[in-house]
Protein backbone atom coordinates (compact mmCIF):
# COMPACT_ATOMS: atom_id res chain seq x y z
CA UNK A 1 0.00 0.00 0.00
CA UNK A 2 2.81 2.35 0.95
CA UNK A 3 4.85 1.57 -1.55
CA UNK A 4 2.08 1.56 -4.32
CA UNK A 5 1.20 5.08 -2.95
CA UNK A 6 4.73 6.79 -2.85
CA UNK A 7 5.70 5.13 -6.25
CA UNK A 8 2.22 7.31 -7.55
CA UNK A 9 3.62 10.45 -5.72
CA UNK A 10 7.24 9.75 -7.11
CA UNK A 11 5.94 9.95 -10.40
CA UNK A 12 3.41 13.42 -10.26
CA UNK A 13 6.27 14.97 -8.41
CA UNK A 14 8.29 14.20 -11.36
CA UNK A 15 6.34 14.81 -13.77
CA UNK A 16 5.81 18.48 -11.72
CA UNK A 17 9.62 19.16 -11.70
CA UNK A 18 9.93 18.70 -15.54
CA UNK A 19 7.68 21.57 -16.47
CA UNK A 20 10.79 23.89 -15.36
CA UNK A 21 12.08 22.71 -18.29
CA UNK A 22 10.07 24.80 -20.94
CA UNK A 23 8.82 27.23 -18.59
CA UNK A 24 12.06 29.10 -18.75
CA UNK A 25 13.74 31.84 -16.73
CA UNK A 26 14.19 35.64 -17.43
CA UNK A 27 15.06 36.99 -20.96
CA UNK A 28 14.21 33.74 -22.84
CA UNK A 29 11.03 35.27 -22.96
CA UNK A 30 12.13 38.38 -25.35
CA UNK A 31 13.58 38.09 -28.37
CA UNK A 32 17.28 37.78 -29.03
CA UNK A 33 17.81 40.84 -31.17
CA UNK A 34 18.97 44.11 -29.82
CA UNK A 35 15.51 46.53 -29.71
CA UNK A 36 15.93 50.36 -29.10
CA UNK A 37 12.74 52.62 -29.02
CA UNK A 38 11.78 56.29 -28.37
CA UNK A 39 8.90 57.08 -26.59
CA UNK A 40 7.50 59.61 -24.11
CA UNK A 41 7.40 58.21 -20.61
CA UNK A 42 3.36 57.23 -19.40
CA UNK A 43 4.28 56.23 -16.12
CA UNK A 44 7.41 56.69 -14.29
CA UNK A 45 10.03 54.25 -12.83
CA UNK A 46 8.31 52.41 -10.21
CA UNK A 47 11.16 50.79 -7.88
CA UNK A 48 8.70 47.86 -6.26
CA UNK A 49 7.88 44.30 -7.25
CA UNK A 50 10.46 42.01 -8.36
CA UNK A 51 11.26 44.01 -11.30
CA UNK A 52 11.14 47.75 -11.65
CA UNK A 53 8.88 48.49 -14.30
CA UNK A 54 8.13 51.67 -16.34
CA UNK A 55 5.47 52.53 -19.09
CA UNK A 56 6.61 54.32 -22.33
CA UNK A 57 4.02 56.21 -25.18
CA UNK A 58 5.83 55.34 -28.50
CA UNK A 59 4.57 54.28 -32.23
CA UNK A 60 1.00 54.64 -30.74
CA UNK A 61 1.28 52.28 -28.26
CA UNK A 62 1.71 51.98 -24.42
CA UNK A 63 4.70 49.74 -23.71
CA UNK A 64 5.72 48.11 -20.35
CA UNK A 65 9.52 48.59 -19.32
CA UNK A 66 10.92 45.87 -17.28
CA UNK A 67 13.78 47.35 -15.49
CA UNK A 68 16.44 45.28 -13.26
CA UNK A 69 15.17 44.75 -9.86
CA UNK A 70 14.69 47.11 -7.76
CA UNK A 71 18.11 47.73 -5.77
CA UNK A 72 20.03 47.28 -8.61
CA UNK A 73 17.69 50.07 -11.22
CA UNK A 74 18.39 52.24 -8.16
CA UNK A 75 22.02 51.70 -7.76
CA UNK A 76 21.97 52.36 -11.76
CA UNK A 77 21.38 55.31 -10.92
CA UNK A 78 17.40 55.57 -11.87
CA UNK A 79 14.56 56.82 -9.36
CA UNK A 80 10.94 57.35 -8.84
CA UNK A 81 12.01 60.52 -9.94
CA UNK A 82 14.91 60.40 -12.59
CA UNK A 83 12.46 60.57 -15.61
CA UNK A 84 9.37 62.47 -15.18
CA UNK A 85 6.12 61.89 -16.92
CA UNK A 86 6.20 63.30 -20.95
CA UNK A 87 9.59 63.04 -21.05
CA UNK A 88 11.04 61.36 -24.04
CA UNK A 89 13.71 58.59 -23.34
CA UNK A 90 15.12 55.98 -25.34
CA UNK A 91 15.16 52.41 -24.38
CA UNK A 92 17.51 49.56 -25.40
CA UNK A 93 16.75 45.85 -24.68
CA UNK A 94 14.81 43.13 -25.98
CA UNK A 95 11.51 43.15 -27.24
CA UNK A 96 8.56 40.30 -25.91
CA UNK A 97 8.46 37.30 -28.12
CA UNK A 98 4.55 37.45 -28.18
CA UNK A 99 4.32 40.55 -31.25
CA UNK A 100 1.14 41.67 -29.17
CA UNK A 101 2.49 42.23 -26.19
CA UNK A 102 4.12 45.33 -26.05
CA UNK A 103 6.79 44.86 -23.73
CA UNK A 104 10.60 45.19 -23.66
CA UNK A 105 13.14 43.95 -21.01
CA UNK A 106 15.51 47.04 -20.77
CA UNK A 107 19.31 47.01 -20.30
CA UNK A 108 19.38 50.61 -20.46
CA UNK A 109 17.56 53.94 -20.77
CA UNK A 110 18.59 57.21 -22.20
CA UNK A 111 17.07 60.29 -20.93
CA UNK A 112 18.53 63.68 -22.04
CA UNK A 113 22.11 62.05 -22.81
CA UNK A 114 22.12 61.08 -19.73
CA UNK A 115 22.41 56.45 -19.84
CA UNK A 116 21.14 54.42 -17.37
CA UNK A 117 23.09 51.18 -17.43
CA UNK A 118 20.64 48.75 -15.42
CA UNK A 119 22.76 45.71 -16.73
CA UNK A 120 25.96 47.15 -17.39
CA UNK A 121 27.33 43.49 -17.68
CA UNK A 122 24.40 42.62 -20.25
CA UNK A 123 25.32 45.30 -23.06
CA UNK B 1 -10.31 37.57 -11.20
CA UNK B 2 -8.99 40.78 -12.54
CA UNK B 3 -10.79 42.79 -10.85
CA UNK B 4 -9.61 41.06 -7.47
CA UNK B 5 -6.18 41.83 -8.72
CA UNK B 6 -6.72 44.91 -9.34
CA UNK B 7 -8.38 45.41 -6.13
CA UNK B 8 -5.47 43.99 -4.31
CA UNK B 9 -3.05 45.89 -5.69
CA UNK B 10 -4.84 49.09 -4.73
CA UNK B 11 -5.29 47.98 -1.27
CA UNK B 12 -3.40 49.85 1.28
CA UNK B 13 -1.45 46.66 2.03
CA UNK B 14 -0.01 46.91 -1.74
CA UNK B 15 0.86 50.84 -0.98
CA UNK B 16 2.77 49.40 2.32
CA UNK B 17 4.79 47.15 0.12
CA UNK B 18 5.72 49.77 -2.83
CA UNK B 19 6.31 52.22 -0.21
CA UNK B 20 8.57 50.05 1.73
CA UNK B 21 12.04 50.54 -0.13
CA UNK B 22 13.68 48.19 -3.27
CA UNK B 23 14.67 45.65 -0.87
CA UNK B 24 11.14 45.17 0.52
CA UNK B 25 10.30 42.56 -2.33
CA UNK B 26 13.51 40.19 -1.91
CA UNK B 27 12.82 40.55 1.87
CA UNK B 28 9.12 39.54 1.26
CA UNK B 29 10.43 36.89 -1.16
CA UNK B 30 12.84 35.15 1.62
CA UNK B 31 10.42 35.07 4.56
CA UNK B 32 8.03 33.53 2.40
CA UNK B 33 10.87 30.65 1.22
CA UNK B 34 11.49 30.27 5.17
CA UNK B 35 7.67 29.89 5.75
CA UNK B 36 7.05 27.50 3.33
CA UNK B 37 10.14 25.51 4.04
CA UNK B 38 8.43 25.13 7.85
CA UNK B 39 5.29 23.83 6.04
CA UNK B 40 6.35 22.06 3.34
CA UNK B 41 9.36 20.09 5.56
CA UNK B 42 6.89 19.45 8.80
CA UNK B 43 4.07 17.89 6.66
CA UNK B 44 6.24 15.66 4.49
CA UNK B 45 7.13 13.94 7.68
CA UNK B 46 3.41 13.88 8.41
CA UNK B 47 2.23 12.78 4.84
CA UNK B 48 5.06 9.71 4.85
CA UNK B 49 3.77 8.57 8.69
CA UNK B 50 0.23 9.03 6.81
CA UNK B 51 1.34 6.54 4.16
CA UNK B 52 2.40 3.91 6.98
CA UNK B 53 6.29 5.13 6.85
CA UNK B 54 7.96 3.81 10.17
CA UNK B 55 4.47 2.91 11.45
CA UNK B 56 5.95 2.02 14.32
CA UNK B 57 6.14 6.01 15.83
CA UNK B 58 2.67 6.70 17.13
CA UNK B 59 0.40 9.01 14.17
CA UNK B 60 -0.48 11.22 17.35
CA UNK B 61 3.04 11.92 18.10
CA UNK B 62 4.21 12.06 14.60
CA UNK B 63 1.19 14.75 14.43
CA UNK B 64 1.94 16.59 17.24
CA UNK B 65 5.34 17.33 16.18
CA UNK B 66 4.97 18.08 12.57
CA UNK B 67 1.19 20.12 12.56
CA UNK B 68 1.96 23.36 14.70
CA UNK B 69 5.31 24.16 12.69
CA UNK B 70 3.58 23.52 9.66
CA UNK B 71 0.44 25.72 10.94
CA UNK B 72 3.00 28.60 11.51
CA UNK B 73 4.76 28.15 8.02
CA UNK B 74 1.77 28.24 6.93
CA UNK B 75 0.93 31.44 8.30
CA UNK B 76 3.99 32.87 7.45
CA UNK B 77 3.78 32.09 3.65
CA UNK B 78 0.22 33.40 3.39
CA UNK B 79 0.96 36.83 4.66
CA UNK B 80 4.25 37.40 2.63
CA UNK B 81 2.73 35.60 -0.05
CA UNK B 82 -0.13 38.17 -0.17
CA UNK B 83 1.86 40.99 0.50
CA UNK B 84 4.13 40.17 -2.80
CA UNK B 85 1.16 39.39 -4.74
CA UNK B 86 -0.53 42.93 -3.88
CA UNK B 87 2.84 44.99 -4.59
CA UNK B 88 2.10 44.23 -8.33
CA UNK B 89 -1.07 41.98 -8.83
CA UNK B 90 -1.84 43.32 -11.92
CA UNK B 91 1.51 42.13 -13.61
CA UNK B 92 -0.27 38.25 -13.41
CA UNK B 93 -3.29 39.22 -14.95
CA UNK B 94 -2.55 36.45 -17.26
CA UNK B 95 -0.94 34.54 -15.64
CA UNK B 96 -1.66 30.68 -16.14
CA UNK B 97 0.53 29.31 -13.01
CA UNK B 98 -1.18 31.64 -10.75
CA UNK B 99 -4.40 29.73 -11.41
CA UNK B 100 -2.81 26.05 -10.95
CA UNK B 101 -1.01 27.59 -7.95
CA UNK B 102 -4.53 28.71 -5.79
CA UNK B 103 -6.20 25.76 -7.29
CA UNK B 104 -3.62 23.83 -5.86
CA UNK B 105 -3.83 25.50 -2.49
CA UNK B 106 -7.19 25.09 -2.15
CA UNK B 107 -7.04 21.37 -2.73
CA UNK B 108 -4.53 21.69 0.04
CA UNK B 109 -6.31 23.09 2.38
CA UNK B 110 -9.56 21.62 1.80
CA UNK B 111 -7.60 18.26 2.28
CA UNK B 112 -6.75 19.14 5.67
CA UNK B 113 -10.12 20.20 6.54
CA UNK B 114 -11.70 17.13 5.52
CA UNK B 115 -9.11 14.68 6.94
CA UNK B 116 -8.99 16.95 10.26
CA UNK B 117 -12.79 16.18 10.23
CA UNK B 118 -12.58 12.96 9.56
CA UNK B 119 -13.24 9.44 12.09
CA UNK B 120 -9.77 8.47 11.19
CA UNK B 121 -8.12 11.52 12.31
CA UNK B 122 -10.63 11.66 15.61
CA UNK B 123 -8.94 8.04 16.29
CA UNK B 124 -5.69 9.19 15.80
CA UNK B 125 -6.37 12.53 18.61
CA UNK B 126 -8.23 10.06 20.48
CA UNK B 127 -5.00 7.27 20.36
CA UNK B 128 -6.61 4.85 19.66
CA UNK B 129 -5.74 1.87 16.60
CA UNK B 130 -6.76 3.00 13.82
CA UNK B 131 -9.08 0.24 11.60
CA UNK B 132 -8.12 -0.63 8.31
CA UNK B 133 -10.55 1.65 6.75
CA UNK B 134 -9.23 4.17 8.79
CA UNK B 135 -5.41 3.66 8.01
CA UNK B 136 -6.62 4.06 3.94
CA UNK B 137 -8.48 7.43 4.84
CA UNK B 138 -4.97 8.63 6.61
CA UNK B 139 -2.80 7.32 3.69
CA UNK B 140 -5.21 8.84 1.16
CA UNK B 141 -5.00 12.25 2.65
CA UNK B 142 -1.75 11.87 3.22
CA UNK B 143 -1.19 11.20 -1.09
CA UNK B 144 -3.21 14.20 -2.17
CA UNK B 145 -1.38 16.29 0.85
CA UNK B 146 2.01 15.66 -0.97
CA UNK B 147 0.85 16.43 -4.57
CA UNK B 148 -1.04 19.42 -3.70
CA UNK B 149 1.54 20.98 -1.49
CA UNK B 150 4.35 20.15 -3.87
CA UNK B 151 2.07 21.80 -6.88
CA UNK B 152 1.54 24.56 -4.98
CA UNK B 153 5.29 25.22 -4.85
CA UNK B 154 6.28 24.27 -8.48
CA UNK B 155 3.30 26.31 -9.81
CA UNK B 156 3.85 29.57 -7.44
CA UNK B 157 7.58 29.31 -8.51
CA UNK B 158 6.66 28.98 -12.08
CA UNK B 159 4.55 32.44 -11.68
CA UNK B 160 7.59 34.58 -11.99
CA UNK B 161 8.81 32.69 -15.02
CA UNK B 162 5.60 33.09 -16.62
Amino acid sequence: MFRKILCAVLAAAAVLLAVPAFAHHGWAGNDDKEFELTGTVEQPVSLSGPHATMKIRAEGEVWDITLAPPPRTQAAGLKADSLPKGATVTVHGHRNKDPKRFEIKTERVTYEGKVFDVYPDRS
Amino acid sequence: MNALLGALQDSPLGELVRGAGVWSYGILNAVHVIGLAALFGAIVVLDLRLLGWRAARPLHEVAAGTVPIAAIGLAVAAVTGLAMLSSNARDYVRNPFLLVKFAALAVGLLNLLLLHRSRAWRAVRERRDASSGDRRRLAMGGALSLVAWIATIVAGRLMGYA
